[in-house]
């Protein structure tokens, strides 16, 4: 499905990361892995550093206090907000939303439209479509999107598929009317029979968390996780991406009449450095213009690694003038979702730590 | 021995770590057989013969050659 937008665009980007940092060396004796084939793994995946929560630290905290960051340097103005839209897997309750309570705790008045989504890794471009959306109102004219997870949480430390990748992040994403006459195109798919491919079994309605989805189970890999955990089939995964973005992407850019060359980055979710530079060999796109470094330096945040991928890699250049972008975010659902935009001029695009 | 099939017992050989891998091997029993070796094997048909495994796909598979069989029919697909 396609949809386009007219005279909108990205002010601002800041992203939260929290301080306390861990190592893959330090962790890899967890793994019920020979040390060679975990220090394999590392290298091919491109495994080094992440950033996770302390215990208890919830998506509103690090929202909390990035937007507070905001505030207190006049990058932006609390009165101006019109709608707050939180794009996360990890909320703070099953009810209220999140973005309710963050609402509450900056006392940001009542005139305004708070929003859960529950999306993971093609949060940021299914965000972006919901702030596009609400920009279409007269009475809307700043969104602020949120996309955040705390999903080092709920993995296995002894899960070497999927712990090892793990980072925690909120980004917040200042949205507004362009005065220029820009478009913007997006193309977006989800299959919901493969959904069991990325789910956390147990805790919601479907399967209430006992003593018992508690319980660490090896499945056949020599991995322990609990119907509690995180699980992700990663070949599978690794087999949707390869098959279904490369199409979407060019899709995208033939209904926007756009070549491969004209686009100056895709910035593209990053689970880790091997699925995205496989991404970019098979659709013949230089790792200069596709980023991958954000997990070996901070793990795999979800939909936030794209904010992240910018901040990085071309926080100088969207400073200044305008360069064409193609965003892709894919995961959970299954979701797959990518957007072609001109992205520059931000007022600002940066990351702090939170204590 | 065709050229095609040496070349390909040569990917598998590398990604297991080994010196040499033959058709008779049961993948299984190979000590780095894990989940990245998987991964690196779906990767390696994917960029060398255009061919995409399903992580079911490999249920059916034991040994080498029986992989390359696979490989050689989703070929002809």
């Amino acid at each position: 499905m396609n949809f386009t937008f007219r005279r909108k665009r990205i002010t601002g980007i800041l992203a939260v990361v929290p301080a306390n940092e861990r190592s893959f060396i330090d962790e890899m004796k967890n793994y019920n892995f020979p040390e060679a084939r975990s220090l394999k793994l590392k290298e091919v995946m491109g495994y080094d550093k992440r950033r996770i929560v302390e215990p208890g630290v919830c998506v509103s905290d690090l929202a909390v206090f990035g937007l507070q960051h905001l505030f207190d340097r006049g990058l932006l103005i609390r009165e101006e907000i019109d709608a707050l839209i939180l794009v996360t897997q990890s909320p703070d309750y099953f009810l209220p939303p999140t973005s309710n309570v963050i609402q509450g705790r900056l006392g940001l008045g009542h005139d305004i439209f708070c929003q859960d989504i529950s999306q993971g890794c093609a949060g940021f471009v299914i965000g972006l479509i919901q702030a596009f959306l609400l920009l279409e109102q007269e009475s809307i004219g700043k969104v602020i999107l949120i996309n955040g997870d705390v999903l080092s949480r709920r993995v296995s430390p002894k899960d070497r598929n999927i712990y090892p990748l793990m980072g925690d992040a909120v980004s917040i994403t200042v949205v507004e009317r362009d005065t220029k006459d820009s478009m913007i195109h997006s193309s977006f798919k989800m299959d919901g029979t493969r959904r069991e491919a990325l789910i956390i079994p147990a805790g919601g309605f479907r399967l209430p968390s006992t003593p018992e989805t508690a319980v660490l189970e090896d499945v056949g890999d020599n991995n322990l996780r609990a119907k509690d955990h995180l699980r992700m089939d990663g070949s599978a995964i690794f087999n949707f991406v390869q098959v279904e973005v490369p199409q979407l992407i060019e899709r995208l850019l033939a209904g926007a009449g756009v070549s491969l060359d004209a686009v100056d980055y895709f910035l593209c979710h990053q689970p880790n450095r091997f699925m995205v530079q496989k991404l970019a060999d098979k659709m013949r796109v230089p790792y200069a213009k596709m980023p991958s470094n954000v997990v070996e330096r901070f793990g795999n945040s979800g939909a936030t690694t794209l904010p992240m991928a910018m901040i990085l890699n071309l926080a100088g250049e969207l400073q200044k003038g305008d360069c064409l972008v193609c965003l892709a975010g894919y995961g959970v659902g299954l979701t797959w979702a990518a957007m072609l935009m001109q992205l520059g001029e931000l007022a600002f695009c940066e990351a702090i730590d939170y204590p | 021995m065709p050229h095609a099939m040496n070349d390909f017992l040569k990917k598998i050989a590398d990604i297991l770590e080994m010196d040499i891998v033959e058709e008779q091997d049961d993948l299984k029993g190979f000590p780095q057989w894990d989940s990245l070796a998987v991964l690196s094997v779906i990767a390696m048909l994917d960029a060398n013969y255009g061919v995409n495994l399903h992580a079911a796909e490999f249920q059916q598979v034991n040994t080498v050659g029986d992989l390359w069989a696979l490989v050689q029919s989703k070929k002809q697909l």
